[in-house]
């Protein structure tokens, strides 16, 4: 039965390759759009590892002449600064409505971000830095996985205490337990780059994903923020978050920057609910992937159609072949089956080109930030949905293959 | 002769009216995406009021400071610009703007959001806006510092209920401006003029921006002709080449003066971007990029005319028996799918405007009014001919090959 099938396709090879390549094209696209979903579903289900309801992040612009290129280095702010945000901190604190507020170098959902990466063991180790103070645990509502947030117990000591999330902790300790683990950096390789500090590590918290439901999860680091200046990186945290009341009203937010503008004119202030910056960051997300889906589902339904004509009109054409079979006691299904197998031999061929060639994707990086599991599973569900699609296409065809009696068919013109 | 080639393909697609709807879906559809892509992209970057005189206008977006170890790119500086960008040879008027700037106000209470922009009276000579009400600010107000602004008629509607607006006051970020000017909307797709509120850039709270290399403004030349780019590129090139370093982690500063087209097709491609070959680069991605799109389509089209030519073997025999020489049946046959991508065309073209004004309506890029014109309506027509060319041409060259004995037979293989 398959070798039959196998010549009949071959018989047939010139027209055959078309419907092949047009079926591999497909292929194609539904892996990009497919991997593309399951990628972007896979994200949504992890745990976002803090709670955004009743949060205002205010951004803080300081606007100092004394910052930026030439005067002092990027990374250290002048003096005075940390204490006059440490003063807005405790004004804010004083609200009636505030629950808790705590300073943080970049919010969730904010845009900015600082990239960083240890070298320990002769091993480096890239992750998501942050720095935030001691209420950022208790006013983001994060989950500690392990250990602590950070408080007065870091007070004095001699290393810098660290927390990280679950998926950087595996990757430096494995299974062992991470709390108390003390991070000893490589000496750096030149000597214009400062030695980074001993680090120690307090809590693990589930996860950080600051750039919302949508965002890959990466490895994350937090550094404490206190009055003392910081030994490495980025200097003052320019967020505040703020956490209210439940049923705290809109009007809120006047008064809070009102009394920040008050207090620091000299300084720009941004205040909004981290509601609302979750729906502009899934507004901006959501267009590219609902046009890329819509387009590839245009382009499916073309070939659908596309491909339901080429059969029909391939069959109409062998009619009398058809017919002599039949003549020669071939039973209806039989004839079926024969239509939807050289379809499925088909499809088979182009996936199988199509495999080799999307094995290349992972190899040329194509899909960067893409695990594995997502990308197999992307192409799993393409070989379902391009199996269902030339058995859909070739379903009617199949049925008119044998709507004539052999009599007739063999006289058909 | 073309009259009898139209007649004949009209009749033939009419006879098979599946098919010929198959097809126009597909062609329709493709052209679509293609046409709302190119519509798209028209709007972002070709000359569109204000900005009347694109083609003698030059801005300098970004600046790039690169060393062996770091590379920091932002916008180009106050400082940058007015020191070094003045009186080029053959540049007209120079102007500065800053980027875009979220600010929230409060009036009644609740927040509204405007995007600030800072800039000099020069701004509104090289820019043609237009003004609904008012003016706007002059070189005096930029000297003096006063707390004056053009808004937008978004910015009225939200802040005065759209009443006439000149002479009252909007405060934001903590600072109060009288309002001398109101200009119609600009799509916020364009860098160069989109924005809420326009003040003078004396206006900022602190002086910080004075001193800055790189930071958050553009710089605009208006170049005397549209001949004289080359020479002003070399020349500001040539000037920042002596900008001394402003921090030793760097060595080399880059800070070319270019279109929106040049400067996004640098931020694609390199850093370096006083490369030009940038552009070229990005023109080429796109042609590859709708090429790659129109795969599947050509393909699918191609398989139902291979398909169809089996069907109307016995035709093209009598045709060839009768005399007809292969260059005519070719012709016929181009002919035919010309006519069928044009009729898909104009089809595509009135799907078109509907998804742009449906684009327009849903807000998708603020302010933004999409619309078919003159330009996007000639770029479709081309399309359709590229299309129908693409997918004509194998179909065509499988029938000349047939010979009239067997295709009388309808044994075309």
């Amino acid at each position: 039965m398959m070798r039959h099938l196998l010549r009949i396709v071959w018989n047939r090879r010139r027209a055959n390759a078309l419907i092949a390549i047009e079926i591999l094209l497909s292929f194609l696209v539904l892996v990009v759009v497919l991997t593309m979903t399951v990628y972007m579903v896979d994200n949504y289900r992890q745990p976002l590892g803090y709670v955004y309801d009743n949060v205002w992040a205010v951004r803080i612009s300081i606007n100092d002449p004394e910052e930026g290129v030439g005067t002092v280095p990027r990374d250290r702010t002048p003096a005075g600064q940390r204490e006059r945000i440490d003063t807005l901190m405790h004004l804010v604190r004083d609200m009636p409505d505030v629950v808790s507020v705590s300073t943080v170098m970049d919010a969730p959902y904010s845009r900015s971000g600082w990239v960083s990466a240890i070298a320990t063991g002769g091993r480096t180790y890239e992750f998501s830095a942050n720095r935030a103070s001691d209420d950022f645990a208790t006013t983001m509502h994060l989950t500690l996985a392990r250990g602590r947030w950070f408080g007065a117990a870091d007070d004095g000591a001699a290393w810098e205490p660290a927390v990280v999330n679950e998926r950087l902790a595996r990757e430096m300790f494995g299974g062992q337990d991470p709390i108390g683990r003390i991070v000893q950096p490589d000496p750096p390789k030149t000597a214009s780059v400062r030695q980074q500090p001993v680090m120690r590590v307090v809590g693990v918290i589930s996860d950080y994903r600051k750039g919302g439901e949508f965002s890959p999860p990466t490895n994350w680091l937090f550094y404490r923020s206190t009055s003392a200046p910081p030994t490495l990186g980025p200097g003052v945290p320019r967020n505040l978050v703020v956490r209210a009341k439940p049923g705290t009203a809109a009007a809120f937010e006047a008064r809070l920057v009102e009394r920040l503008n008050t207090n620091a004119p000299d300084m720009s202030f941004r205040a909004r609910p981290l509601v609302l910056a979750r729906a502009a960051v899934l507004r901006e997300g959501l267009p590219p992937l609902a046009a890329v889906a819509l387009v590839a589902a245009f382009l499916l339904a073309m070939v659908g159609l596309g491909l339901t004509g080429v059969l029909w009109l391939t069959v109409t054409q062998r009619t009398r072949e058809i017919g002599l079979r039949r003549a020669k006691g071939a039973t209806i299904p039989n004839i079926q089956h024969q239509v939807l197998g050289e379809v499925l031999v088909l499809t088979s061929v182009a996936v199988a080109v199509g495999a080799v060639v999307v094995a290349q994707f992972p190899l040329l990086e194509v899909f960067g930030a893409v695990a594995g599991r997502v990308y197999l599973a992307g192409i799993v569900l393409s070989v379902g949905c391009i199996c269902l699609l030339s058995i859909a296409c070739a379903w009617a065809p199949s049925r008119l293959a044998t709507s004539l009696p052999p009599a007739e068919a063999l006289r058909y013109e | 002769m073309l009259k009898n080639y139209l007649l004949l393909s009209w009749r033939i697609l009419w006879r098979r009216r599946f098919f010929t709807g198959v097809s126009l879906f597909g062609i329709s559809l493709t052209l679509v995406v293609l046409m709302v892509a190119t519509a798209l992209l028209d709007h972002t970057f070709a000359p569109m009021a204000p900005e009347v005189r694109q083609d003698r206008t030059l801005v300098i977006f970004n600046g790039t400071l690169i060393g062996p170890h770091s590379v920091w790119r932002d916008g180009a500086g106050f400082q940058l610009i007015d020191r070094y960008a003045r009186n080029l040879a053959n540049v007209e008027r120079v102007a500065v703007i800053s980027f875009p700037e979220e600010v929230f106000s409060y009036p009644g209470g609740t927040r509204v959001q405007s995007s600030l922009r800072r800039s000099d009276a020069e701004y509104w000579r090289i820019l043609d806006f237009e003004f609904l009400e008012g003016g706007p600010f002059a070189d005096q107000d930029v000297h003096n510092g006063s707390r004056v602004a053009v808004i937008n008629a978004a910015t009225r509607d939200r802040f005065f209920g759209g009443t006439a607006a000149v002479g009252r006051w909007i405060d934001t970020d903590g600072q109060r401006f009288r309002v001398v000017g109101v200009v119609s909307n600009v799509s916020a797709s364009r860098p160069v003029s989109s924005g809420d509120i326009f003040v003078p850039y004396t206006t900022a709270k602190t002086d910080a921006y004075q001193g800055r290399l790189l930071g958050s403004f553009m710089g605009i030349l208006l170049a005397r002709r549209p001949g004289d780019f080359p020479g002003i590129k070399a020349e500001l090139a040539s000037r920042v080449k002596t900008v001394p370093m402003p921090d030793k982690d760097y060595e080399h500063l880059y800070a070319p003066a270019e279109t929106y087209f040049e400067s996004v097709a640098a931020d694609m491609f390199g850093q370096r971007s006083d490369d030009t070959s940038h552009a070229e680069r990005l023109v080429v991605a796109i042609v590859v990029a709708a090429l790659l799109f129109l795969l599947l389509p050509t393909v699918n089209l191609v398989n139902l005319n291979v398909s169809r030519i089996m069907e109307r073997a016995s035709e093209i025999g009598v045709r060839k028996a009768f005399g007809a020489s292969t260059g005519t049946l070719v012709t016929q046959f181009i002919v035919e799918n010309v006519l069928l991508t044009l009729i898909g065309g104009a089809i595509g073209l009135v799907l078109s405007a509907a998804v742009l004004k449906a684009i327009t309506a849903a807000g998708v890029i603020e302010h933004a009014r999409l619309a078919l014109n003159v330009r996007v309506f000639l770029y479709g027509l081309g399309l359709s001919l590229v299309f129908g060319l693409l997918s004509g041409v194998y179909p065509a060259w499988r029938m000349a090959r047939l010979t009239p004995v067997s295709a009388l037979k309808g044994a075309a293989r």
